[in-house]
């Protein structure tokens, strides 16, 4: 595997004007007879399928919903980052591009990240141009807010809905072209397997959901959009559906996947309440900016949280951390909550809780004001817990929420096989070691809206094309392997639901390869993973028909790939034997505790190539040069 | 969890085993529940019991049980989305429940959204809504700097209200005449409310009505069933603006 | 010409629906001025019939009375149409369907009160309209109020009309999409008002069988003074 990242030379400045430039063009009137296959309906993967459907590409649209505006986009709540600086407080296209690189803890590409920086202002202008509601200040102009530990106000919002919006807004922008007759949409169907042809992507195999029948399409270029893996932990904030099978597939197929350790928690969520638990929920970080995070001095102090007075409370963030305080990034703040719960300090009855407490900021603002910013996330907490935010503290926890990691991808978003390209959360390439609040909304919509529809018609009209069709052996082939896979897990008759079986594996990857990562922790993973995934295929139960609306059989075929990239995360993380950004390894720590990078050793992305079932995969590195940032250390003391 | 409090429940689901089958209700007991349970994970409950007995799950639609994505709609005991207020079902939580409680499970019923499989039916004609006119027509990268056009914010408010619709369905299959008025009202509101969305007011909205009509769906008899239940509390006002953007271009403008 | 537009108008639902809103506003305001008539009966024999043999004699009148069947016939037809529609489409096999609370006892008996303001309608014009006018109308219709069996026709007519016309003032605004944050409250009030206006016309003849005074004119200038 070879690893070129095709950066563009020049000053990075000028690198994507000058690399745009030298993108071979299609003439438009060739345009339709490309076919594009788009997986997924997210941000990435609706934003890119509007915008190559306007310039006159065919497009294709996979999406396993009922309808392409579900994405899991849809759920982020708190805003998306643009260098616009509106608010004239010195934010800069320079400044965003250094606070993600840093935020990322000096783990991404320079060149990729400063592309994002300077695609941030154009998204914004699109999507207020297409209907976007975004917030706004009485004058009429776009009203901003900071978050995530950014010190400028940089993140425009939705209200709470942000990724609502701006997805529906993508959304529309595709169902317009679905007008024009340049994009299809295939609701309701699930990518099964990439079909590569003479070294390259030429198509995929898609199970029809309804009907059990696995289709073939085939394409000049396939563009996976299908988001992030987080899933693997069994509980996480991505809704149900959320999977790593389309990025397994194309892995198994030969593209490189980046990273796969880099998972980012999330500090602020409601906590599980038992072993039913099927999803947890996020509430936006934004309430930190209010809310104060603290646990009992005493260990196992159980008395309400009203009743423990002020000199009993360690509010230990605004005691480690005191510039930042409680606004702390979001893998600083979460391993400090599962630090002081691991030492018994931990709040409510599960003890797997802290408190966010807002008693301070309703007395210096009042009541209203607090319900005025949050009072949708009170209700929500309100209506999943049955307690009171403005009486009591809340109680939050971390969860899984975001993979940095994903499918290796060069400058032009294409995977190492050619005419494969990844978008959004499924790539790996602008967040490093850990994403900044407001950031996977940029990412989505620069690679779907602006990179991608360049760098794939580039592709396009460089290349050659021999003829590809749903008869050639290569797409049977697949649909065979599809096949048998089914067949194998519907033989299996087994005893467990794949439900259960996925949770088992994910208390594994939550105890052991969760905030905290260490060597013994990780080996033990290595060895009871592979059991797991041995019980999976020896007592799964699946019940019901191949070719019907199977529902098991859906969630089995997802959790059959968890079972098997869950170990290649682990190995990753095994690999890593520093502390950077969310990938915290507990033998890399500086003489305070904190997370300690090693970057004479790991300044890379490790990338793992795919060498056949039951085969160790092959590790590669790419390089990381810093030319334009001074790497220092990420603190926020 | 203590033990004590969990309790259990029957319930009565519709099933039908694809879109051409007679359907038939049948009743299961769900037992180990406990206050803090979903409503959908209770059914989760179900379904993993059905399985490991050999048998075939309830087949029910659901995704990020947040209620923002709108995979979710179930009828409970008669209410649309359960019986909480402005909520999705995903949102319900059994604590509104008693042990021995018998809760009948029914799918979303319209004649535009047809039953593929027990609880799950086809909402495809929502989409097809959008399609004729849901939408702004500028090109990505075409559009003016974001601040060029300035937006009065009570209407970037109202649109906001508006658009935050989930496209859930509850509104055409809580109406007495299966209408998607209230959908297509917002669709047509947001982008009516904003001055981005002012060149193609009257096509859209003489488009996504003739849609309406054509896909079947129903006329409003104004008695605002779809506000009740909407979970997001779209207001009816948003058909209101519809009804005066459809006579103003279907009367007045010159197309 | 070219007036496909209106065919495409009328036949969206919206379209049929404005029709059905207008002709219901304007034969509502019809009743208000029907209802002042009737009060004009409490002026006296005199002045009732005076006001008859203007309507009588002004050559307007027939237009009007054709524009009034007009309007009569528009709501019936886009009414019949919609309904049609709406039981065709109404949603099927709910076993445990609940109303949310939108719902009110007047919207939900529209077709109803409509089916019974049609039949009424019949009536009202077979004993005043299609009738013997030659004892005079004061008369004519004083008498008829004082059956019995024509003033329960006539109150349960008034009553449907009020019903009726409780959902139909505001939902005719709301089709109209004449909606408006400041004014729609009002609306729905005036609605309100205008249906209960509605039951004068059920009290006016329940005054003439309740008051029984045969001699007329002195129960209305009793009333007056």
């Amino acid at each position: 595997m070879k690893l070129d990242a095709k950066i563009p030379a020049g000053p990075i400045e000028k690198k994507w004007d000058s690399h745009k430039f030298n993108l071979k063009l299609v003439n438009p009137n060739n345009r339709r007879k490309f076919d594009v296959l788009v997986v997924g309906s997210g941000l990435a993967g609706a934003s890119a399928a509007a915008s190559l459907g306007e310039l006159g590409f065919n497009v294709k649209v996979f999406t396993l919903h009922d309808s392409p505006r579900r994405a899991h986009s849809i759920a982020a709540q708190g805003g998306i980052n643009a260098a616009k600086n509106y608010p004239n407080d010195g934010d800069s296209v320079w400044r965003l591009f250094h606070d993600t690189i840093k935020g990322g803890d000096y783990r991404a590409r320079e060149a990729n990240v400063y592309r994002l920086a300077q695609i941030s202002n154009q998204i914004i202008d699109h999507c207020a141009a297409i209907g976007v509601p975004f917030g706004r200040e009485y004058g009429g102009l776009l009203s901003t807010r900071s978050f995530g530990g950014a010190q400028v106000s940089r993140t425009f919002y939705s209200r709470g809905q942000t990724g609502q919006q701006l997805l529906l807004g993508a959304y529309s922008a595709m169902m317009r072209q679905v007008a024009a007759g340049t994009v299809t949409i295939l609701p309701r169907r699930e990518m099964a397997d990439v079909v590569v042809k003479d070294g390259y992507a030429r198509g995929i195999t898609a199970r029809n959901l309804l009907t059990g029948e696995l289709e073939s399409h085939a394409g000049h270029a396939v563009l996976l959009c299908t988001g992030g893996y987080a899933n693997t932990f069994y509980l996480s904030t991505n809704a149900g559906s959320c999977n790593v099978s389309a990025a397994w597939a194309a892995y198994k197929r030969g593209a490189g996947f980046a990273n796969p350790c880099y998972t980012q928690i999330h500090p602020t969520c409601i906590p599980r309440s038992g072993e039913h638990q099927s999803k947890l929920t996020l509430m936006s970080e934004s309430l930190r900016n209010d809310g104060r995070v603290w646990v009992p001095k005493a260990k196992g102090d159980k008395r309400p949280p009203n009743d423990i007075p002020e000199a009993e409370r360690d509010y230990y963030l605004e005691r480690r951390y005191p510039a930042f305080g409680n606004l702390v990034p979001r893998d600083i703040a979460s391993r400090a909550a599962k630090t002081v719960a691991d030492a018994g300090f931990g709040a409510g009855a599960t003890g797997q809780a802290v408190y966010l407490d807002f008693r301070d900021a309703i007395k210096r603002k009042g009541a209203g004001a607090i319900k005025a910013a949050y009072g949708n996330l009170f209700d929500m907490y309100y209506q999943i817990t049955d307690e009171n935010g403005y009486k009591a503290p809340m109680r939050i926890y971390p969860a899984p929420h975001y993979a940095m990691g994903g499918l290796w991808v060069d400058y032009n978003l294409m995977t190492t096989i050619p005419g494969l390209f990844a978008l959004g959360e499924a790539n790996f390439s602008d967040h490093g070691a850990n994403r900044l609040g407001a950031s996977a909304l940029m990412q989505g919509l620069a690679d779907g809206f602006f990179v991608a529809p360049a760098t794939v018609g580039g592709y396009l009209g460089a290349g050659k094309f021999a003829p590809a069709s749903p008869a050639d052996k290569e797409f049977t082939d697949s649909a065979g392997e599809v096949r048998d896979r089914i067949n194998r897990l519907l033989a299996v008759k087994g005893k467990k639901t794949p439900s259960e079986l996925h949770r088992q594996l994910g208390n594994v990857m939550w105890n052991d390869v969760g905030m905290g990562r260490n060597e013994a922790g990780l080996n033990k993973a290595l060895k009871k993973i592979p059991e797991i995934r041995g019980e999976f295929w020896k007592n799964v139960a699946v019940s019901g028909a191949d070719k019907d609306f199977n529902q098991t059989l859906e969630k089995a075929m997802k959790i059959a790939d968890f079972m098997e990239f869950s170990e290649l995360l682990v190995r990753d993380a095994l690999e890593r034997k520093e502390s950077c950004g969310a990938h915290f390894r507990e033998e890399s720590v500086t003489p305070e505790g904190e997370a300690r990078r090693d970057d004479a050793n790991f300044s890379h992305a490790a990338v793992w190539e795919y060498q056949g079932e039951g085969k160790a995969a092959v590790l590669h590195k790419e390089p990381l040069t810093f030319e334009n940032i001074k790497i220092a250390e990420r603190s926020y003391k | 969890m203590n033990d004590s409090e969990q309790f259990s429940v029957t319930v009565r689901v519709w099933r039908q085993a694809g879109p051409k089958e007679p359907g038939k209700m049948a009743a299961y007991k769900v037992s180990g529940i406990s206050p803090d349970m979903s409503f959908l994970e209770m059914l989760d409950i179900l379904n993993d019991d059905l399985l490991k007995k050999g048998g075939n799950p309830v087949t029910f639609e659901s995704d990020c049980r947040e209620g923002i994505c709108g995979s979710c709609g179930l009828v409970v005991n008669g209410d649309v989305h359960g019986p909480d207020e402005h909520s999705t079902v995903c949102q319900l939580h059994m604590r509104r429940f008693s042990n021995g409680d018998v809760i009948t499970v029914e799918p979303w019923r319209a004649k535009t959204f047809p039953v593929l499989k027990d609880l799950a039916v086809d909402r495809g004609a929502l989409d097809r809504l959008i399609t004729a006119g849901g939408f702004i027509s500028t090109n990505t990268g075409a559009g003016p700097d974001a601040n060029a056009t300035p937006v009065e914010k009570d209407k970037a408010e109202e649109a906001m209200d508006a658009a935050a619709c989930i496209g859930c369905g509850a509104c055409v299959v809580s109406c007495p005449n299966g209408a998607a008025m209230l959908f297509t009202g917002a669709k047509i509101s947001q982008l009516a409310l904003l001055p981005q969305g002012g060149p193609e007011r009257a096509k859209r909205a003489l488009g996504m009505v003739e849609a309406m009509d054509r896909q079947g769906f129903g006329n409003c008899s104004n008695e605002y069933e779809c506000e009740a239940v909407c979970p997001k509390d779209i207001k009816v006002a948003n058909i209101a603006r519809m009804n005066r953007e459809f006579l103003l271009a279907g009367l007045i403008s010159e197309r | 010409m070219d007036i496909t537009f209106i065919k495409r108008f009328i036949s969206a639902s919206i379209g049929r629906k404005a029709v059905m809103a207008v002709s219901g506003l304007l034969l509502g305001g019809f009743m208000l001025v029907h209802l002042a008539e009737n009060l004009l009966l409490f002026k006296g024999e005199a002045a009732y019939n005076a006001w008859v043999d203007f309507l009588l004699s002004n050559p307007a009148t027939p237009l009007l009375e054709l524009g009034l069947a007009a309007l009569f016939f528009a709501h019936i037809i886009t009414g019949v149409w919609v309904r049609a529609e709406d039981f065709m489409n109404a949603p099927r096999g709910y076993e445990a369907r609940k109303w949310q609370g939108g719902r009110t006892i007047g919207s939900a008996t529209m077709l109803y009160t409509a089916a019974a303001l049609l039949a009424y309608l019949v009536y009202h014009m077979l004993t005043f309209r299609f009738t013997d006018h030659s004892m005079g109308f004061y008369r004519m219709v004083t008498s008829a109020f004082r059956k019995p069996v024509f003033t329960a026709v006539y109150v349960a007519g008034s009553a449907a009309l009020a019903l009726h016309l409780s959902h139909g003032m505001q939902s005719a605004f709301q089709t109209l999409g004449l909606n408006h944050p400041k004014y729609t409250p009002l609306v729905k009030i005036g609605g309100v008002i205008v249906a209960l206006a509605m039951v004068g016309f059920a009290l006016i003849s329940l005054y003439y069988l309740l008051g029984a005074d045969l001699t007329a004119g002195t129960a209305s200038e009793a009333i007056i003074q």
